[in-house]
């Protein structure tokens, strides 16, 4: 059973892309020690964030049932070398793709352009438009990355851009302050430039692996939402009619097993998502009682005293609950260079533990 | 794990401190925490921190009760009160503790409201924990001191209760196995404070499991002769709020000497790391808070002025306590009297 929302009049293509390094895998580069030994990781020994290869699943699963051509591509900032495990495990995972794309960071050490070896926006955003000129005009996506770097920005500018809601002189700029190499920066403009106007991208979901505080996504709008777990994801998801109920119980028994979470937990997050305006209260409440009937939430309370008591207490607080925090409507237009300026101030210190708990 | 039920709407820094406290928590350890309140003030706070949602679960309601409010009053005319709320949760099973910085009164009232007394027990002690000098290597830095106002007159039988309460209560939190037990009063002999606490000597020197070590006068209180110390409500109150405002004193005097002259600067500046030893010891905010005893669940009533560290570690107080099962440790004590 898909919840009513969006009508899609015809079924268009849809494009899933994936961040790689903590969206799909829960690669540990906090210290320098575990980066050096990701190359050496065998395909085994790679973690993925609980959930995400159901979702990845369901997702292909219910796009095929509604009769709509899917592609899910990867992105990922690793060098080619460690392909071979990445796509190995991918494959172990049973995880079906269409393509993935590696950074060729021996090409920067050649050139003597160190200062790109960490670079993320130039590199993500010129793969993200050369991707999409493979793509039909109304292939609609979703993209999905992590708190860890810049996939917020990288993927509000790549929409809008998509949009046209861009000016052309607001790139260059906005590229220049996050630091973009001018070459980099250029290429990106000239393919910012051939991009036919569409709003493609439906929704951007941000795995707080790094467990940001969610406020911190606030003016990216509300087409960004920001996600502590897969199983509030595939909440939206179905929300959005990219899964069905099927598919966001797999991802909850799936996010179950492998965070060691209790139906408890899970009640708590569904309420999360909810709270923060991103899930509709009507939704939330079939997926509650869809859930609990498979056991995977907690179950209603139905007889005795005590549960007759604690139906009041529910009721004293249903009766005053307020009104579901409303996001805007549409997605408002980002001034980028506030944006962003405020975006690095707060990321430019992030291992500094008190700063990232409060805002 | 315990599930800790907390007023988010109690205290004087409500609701900002009491849920920074409690997204602490859901980071650090592993207790889920209910928070009782107003739900678009509290995701307003959690918006702006670090949490993790799958521990932290939010029950609206749009009353609360102010800290200067009239207790009974306040908790017959709100029904809903983020207070009673939260302690409804705890009677109905679906927490194990609650914790609030809020109205004292009203969580006394709260608490005789919905919880059932422990068998025996004819009144509630409100505790409060304390610094003082240690005697003897393993003793708690601690004191435990009841009532401190839920009982203002006592009878001699309530006395020799909040002792057999208390000294469980230390025995589970604090690890000693034997905690010392004295009685405020007025003078060391056993004939000293009127018929009252003379009643209530005779017969804490005779309870098998209380290690009575006598009456404790006033300026014994910051020594480490008695590890919980039992008095009625009136005394310990007064004696609790004169300890807060020497801290207070202190702390004031030492920041108006640094300011009066640059040698005090210097000489402070000397002593920094003493008097930050004595500030934290006096740092009410490490001690999270102390509980309600004598019903059936625990309540741990956090200081007024409670910020984010104080909430955390009383969060912390009240999932030891479940853990360790002090209601169970009490009720025994009070069964083998």
């Amino acid at each position: 059973m898909l919840c009513t929302g969006r009508k899609v009049e015809r079924p268009s293509p849809i494009v899933y892309r994936w961040d790689l390094d903590k969206t799909y895998l829960r690669s540990e580069f906090d210290r320098f020690r575990d980066l050096v030994k990701i190359p050496f990781e065998k395909p085994e020994d790679k973690v993925t964030v609980p959930g995400v290869v159901t979702l990845i699943r369901n997702l292909r699963r219910v796009a095929r049932q509604q009769k709509r051509e899917v592609r899910v591509y990867f992105i990922s900032a690793s060098p080619p070398q460690i392909a071979k495990a990445i796509k190995e495990k991918l494959a172990l995972d049973g995880t079906e793709y269409e393509g993935i794309t590696f950074k060729n960071q021996l090409q920067h050490i050649m050139r003597a352009r160190f200062r790109n070896l960490r670079e993320q926006v130039g590199y993500k955003l010129t793969v993200l438009l050369r991707q999409r000129a493979e793509f039909p005009q109304e292939a609609r996506e979703v993209l999905f990355g992590d708190d860890w770097e810049s996939d917020p920005v990288i993927y509000s500018l790549y929409a809008d851009i998509l949009a046209g809601k861009l000016r052309a002189e607001e790139l260059p700029r906005v590229l220049d302050l996050l630091g973009v190499d001018p070459e980099l920066a250029s290429e990106a403009c000239s393919l910012a430039a051939t991009v036919e106007p569409v709003d493609a991208v439906e929704r951007i979901y941000i795995n707080l692996e790094r467990g940001s505080p969610p406020g911190l996504f606030e003016p990216f709008g509300p087409r960004l939402i920001p996600a502590f777990n897969y199983f509030q994801s595939a909440s939206c998801l179905y929300q959005d009619q990219h899964l069905d109920l099927d598919g966001v119980a797999e991802v909850a028994q799936s996010v179950m097993a492998e965070a060691g979470l209790s139906p408890t937990h899970l009640a708590n997050a569904l309420a999360d998502i909810c709270r923060r305006g991103y899930l509709h209260p009507h939704v939330r409440d079939t997926l509650a009682m869809e859930l609990a009937r498979r056991q995977l939430l907690p179950p209603p309370l139905r007889h005795g005293v005590l549960a007759r008591l604690r139906e009041w207490v529910r009721r004293q607080t249903r009766r005053v609950a307020p009104l579901p925090r409303l996001l805007p409507p549409h997605q408002p237009r980002i001034d980028y260079i506030q944006l962003v300026t405020h975006w690095r101030e707060r990321h430019s210190a992030p291992n500094n533990s008190q700063q990232r708990r409060e805002l | 794990m315990p599930t800790i039920a907390v007023d988010a709407m109690g205290g004087d820094h409500a609701p900002l401190e009491v849920v920074k406290g409690a997204a602490a928590i859901s980071l650090e350890t592993q207790i889920d925490v209910v928070l009782v309140g107003d739900e678009q003030h509290i995701q307003a706070v959690l918006d702006r921190v670090q949490y993790r949602p799958e521990r932290l679960q939010v029950r609206h309601t749009d009353q609360l009760i102010g800290m200067a409010e009239e207790p009974h009053a306040a908790v017959r005319a709100k029904p809903r009160a983020s207070l009673l709320m939260a302690v409804q949760l705890v009677a109905m099973g679906e927490a194990d503790a609650v914790v609030t910085a809020g109205n004292t009164g009203a969580a006394v009232l709260a608490c005789a409201r919905y919880f059932r007394p422990l068998p025996g027990i004819r009144r509630a002690a409100l505790a409060s924990v304390y610094p003082r000098q240690t005697e003897y290597p393993g003793q708690d830095q601690l004191a435990l001191l009841l009532d401190v106002g839920a009982t203002i007159r006592c009878e001699a039988t309530e006395l020799v209760q909040f002792a057999v309460m208390g000294s469980a209560y230390a025995r589970r939190i604090s690890k000693v196995p034997s905690p010392r037990v004295g009685l405020l009063n007025m003078g060391a002999e056993a004939n000293k404070g009127g018929d009252t606490f003379v009643e209530a000597y005779r017969r804490l020197g005779s309870i098998p499991g209380v290690n009575f070590v006598g009456n404790i006068e006033g300026h014994e209180l910051l020594k480490g002769k008695a590890d919980v110390i039992v008095t009625e409500g009136f005394t310990g109150n007064v004696v609790l709020k004169l300890l807060e405002g020497v801290a207070d004193i202190l702390s004031e005097l030492v920041g108006a000497a640094a300011r009066e002259s640059w040698r005090y600067r210097f000489g402070l500046r000397v002593l920094e790391s003493g008097v930050e030893r004595l500030r934290s010891l006096t740092d009410y905010t490490a001690y999270g808070g102390a509980p309600i005893l004598g019903f059936e669940h625990l309540l741990i009533k956090a200081h007024g002025r409670s910020e984010a560290r104080a909430i955390s570690n009383a969060i912390k107080v009240a999932a030891k306590a479940v853990r360790d099962g002090v209601v169970g440790e009490i009720q025994a004590s009070l069964e083998s009297r």
